[in-house]
């Protein structure tokens, strides 16, 4: 998909960018005539097919609430100006249809703030359409979740950049359990921040990363690598363990059997469950913690230990 | 009584973290420097295992390595002496009950259904004395049921049992009823007085009566001393690193620094024990050795041993019984090592996470 869109995306770049300077005049001249009224006729003016726009009427009526699809037109006129063309955007708008009601301005601050973060055209048009709520999110939470990931997870920009092109969906996550999944690989599992991002390690739960890793070091395949960062074993790579099929990671990787993994995935899920009822939820450190400090020197249970600054 | 210090260990397990409960100026702040052993027993004894199992037991480490460090299964032993849950009931609440013999005298372990974790031991049906007072199941590792259901015993049969304490082994031994006598002995004087009601909770008085039962308390290795050539089956199961134990919990850990010396003279006190054991049997009598291990100069090691030392001082000859029988009976049960050469063993695995024991039987000749 991605590959092969790359040219197109140039070519459609180009013909909206003449098309949307039609579509706004249209829009504009319709939302004065029609007003906020939505017809299947305004939409084919738009270049969606008869279909189409039966689709994405559908889509927008599903919203409940009378003024909620008061921004439609000019939301379609956004995407249209970012250059998505009318299949995608139909296909965007049924995916989310709570774009339809975020307001023109804030759309398009959302999106310039996108930019400024790094996404380059195409791979920002690449990232709406893969993960349409993120338009949905207000700059000042993106702010929040890109702070948070410079600063405590100390990556640098051009990390973060990659990790909202690959895995866009961390700006909606919790931080304390984004903080919990960072930590939990970074120290437990020994991996530096670069092998992450490269990974694409926050498009996986935290149960997928540990369940994959407590299997692993159970079987004594996998080993936390002692202060110079060294084992005695040599651990299968990040990449290995969760960019693979579940099949293959069992056969290939940790070397078991199928049932094997089933019981454990069973198992480790009570363990989890009887340690949350023990510890409250999991929390990743804090750096003002007042009386939390090492109670479980392996780190069995609940990861706390103190990251050094 | 022993299943009363296990629910009592739950409970205290689940509060476990006090600190909401003291006052905030009592409260004491653990230090990770200084308060915590730098190495503590339970890693001690995983870099033992890791380094003299991997070799022993090659591609199947990592199978036995995952099962030890999850959560382990157990079974029940229905008390046969109490009214306990009819079978059909068992079966409807998720346990597959395990027949472990035809005839109906054997006990009976619950086993709770295959893999997926049902197994602790709430989820057995709750546990209440009945209005003799007896309790309807004692909980144990499932595959330790199988050194008492080895020893093969047969009516009128005298038996000991060298190293009895907790209990399990025991009360299973005295489920069959079918020994004349039997003899049980620990040689800590605490671990006998638990003993004692770990049988009284379970058996009722008529069996426990002194010409049916002794309970003694003395060192093991001593028996010969006492009584030669006298029984017809003797049960040994040693002390040993007790490999699931010491793996998970520090406290009382055979790998922890002040016990190496201890640990190190295990197989020299098994195979004593072992000795005095077959000593102890009389002619003709079957000797069963049992252990919790995994470690092969605690298992195969110490009756090659126990075997040379009785023909060279003693002059008894011994033959090495095959258990292949039993093994052929539980294969579906647990998850046997395949070819030993001398006795069977039970090896943890994650579908049945029970074990490890080993087992060999040999019978006296002369």
């Amino acid at each position: 998909m991605n590959g092969s869109h790359l040219p197109s995306w140039c070519l459609s770049c180009r013909l909206l960018c003449s098309a949307s300077d039609q579509t706004a005049s249209v829009s504009s001249q319709s939302s004065l005539r029609l007003s906020p009224v939505l017809s299947l006729h305004s939409l084919s003016d738009m270049g969606f097919t008869e279909s189409q726009a039966g689709q994405l009427f559908d889509s927008v009526s599903r919203l409940k609430g009378a003024s909620a699809a008061k921004h439609v037109l000019s939301t379609l006129t956004v995407l249209f100006v970012l250059g998505l063309n009318p299949t995608s955007v139909q296909k965007l708008i049924d995916k989310c249809p709570e774009l339809c009601m975020v307001k023109e301005t804030q759309l398009q601050q959302r999106i310039q703030h996108l930019r400024k973060l790094g996404l380059v055209e195409g791979s920002l048009q690449r990232t709406v359409v893969h993960y349409p709520k993120i338009l949905t999110v207000p700059v000042k939470s993106v702010k929040n979740v890109v702070q948070f990931l410079r600063e405590k997870c100390q990556f640098t920009t051009q990390q973060v950049t990659e990790i909202l092109r690959d895995s866009p969906a961390v700006v909606l996550e919790d931080l304390d359990q984004l903080e919990y999944k960072f930590q939990y690989v970074y120290f437990r599992m020994g991996i530096k921040q670069a092998e992450m991002v490269k990974c694409r390690l926050f498009r996986f739960t935290m149960e997928d990363v540990r369940c994959r890793h407590v299997f692993l070091e159970r079987r004594g395949l996998y080993q936390t690598p002692d202060k110079k960062g060294q084992t005695t074993i040599i651990n299968p790579k990040l990449d290995s363990i969760l960019n693979v099929d579940q099949h293959t990671f069992i056969v290939d990787v940790a070397q078991a059997s199928a049932e094997e993994y089933d019981v454990f995935q069973k198992l480790l899920a009570r363990e989890w469950k009887e340690e949350e009822l023990e510890h409250g939820s999991i929390e990743a450190d804090s750096d003002e913690e007042e009386d939390d400090e090492g109670e479980e020197p392996d780190g069995k249970s609940g990861y706390k230990k103190k990251k050094k600054r | 009584m022993a299943l009363f210090l296990e629910t009592s260990t739950v409970l205290l397990r689940r509060i476990k973290d006090i600190r909401p409960l003291t006052a905030k100026r009592h409260r004491v702040k653990g230090k990770w420097a200084t308060t915590l052993p730098k190495h503590p027993p339970t890693r001690l004894a995983l870099q033992h295992f890791d380094a003299t199992y991997s070799a022993q037991l090659g591609d199947l480490w990592p199978s036995v390595r995952v099962a030890l460090l999850s959560e382990r299964k157990y079974g029940a032993l229905l008390n046969n002496f109490c009214h306990s849950p009819d079978l059909e009931e068992l079966q409807a609440q998720g346990s597959a009950p395990l027949r472990l013999h035809q005839a109906g005298l054997w006990p009976l372990a619950a086993v709770n259904k295959a893999p997926q974790g049902e197994t602790i031991w709430s989820e057995f049906w709750s546990i209440m004395p009945d209005k003799f007072g007896l309790l309807s199941y004692y909980l144990m590792d499932a595959a330790s049921v199988l050194p008492s259901l080895a020893l093969d015993v047969q009516a009128n049969h005298t038996v000991l049992d060298l190293c009895a304490a907790p209990g399990g082994k025991a009360l299973a031994l005295l489920q069959t009823q079918s020994a004349r006598f039997l003899c049980l002995n620990d040689s800590s004087v605490s671990r006998t007085s638990r003993l004692k009601r770990v049988l009284h909770s379970y058996a009722p008085k008529e069996l426990l009566t002194d010409d049916k039962l002794r309970i003694t308390s003395v060192d093991g290795t001593m028996w010969g001393e006492i009584e030669r050539n006298s029984f017809d089956r003797v049960l040994v199961d040693v002390p040993c690193t007790t490999d699931r134990h010491s793996l998970m919990e520090d406290d009382n850990n055979m790998f922890s620094r002040s016990r190496v010396g201890e640990r190190r003279s295990l197989p020299r006190l098994q195979a004593e024990l072992l000795l005095a054991g077959i000593i102890a049997a009389c002619p003709g009598g079957e000797v069963l050795y049992s252990t919790c291990t995994l470690c092969p100069s605690q298992n195969l090691g110490v009756v090659e041993r126990a075997v040379q030392l009785a023909e060279e001082n003693h002059g008894i000859r011994l033959q090495v019984v095959s258990l292949r029988p039993l093994v052929r009976m539980f294969q579906n049960t647990f998850h046997f090592a395949p070819d030993l050469h001398l006795g069977e063993m039970v090896v943890p695995h994650l579908a049945a996470n029970f074990g490890p024991i080993y087992m060999c039987k040999i019978r006296r000749l002369a």
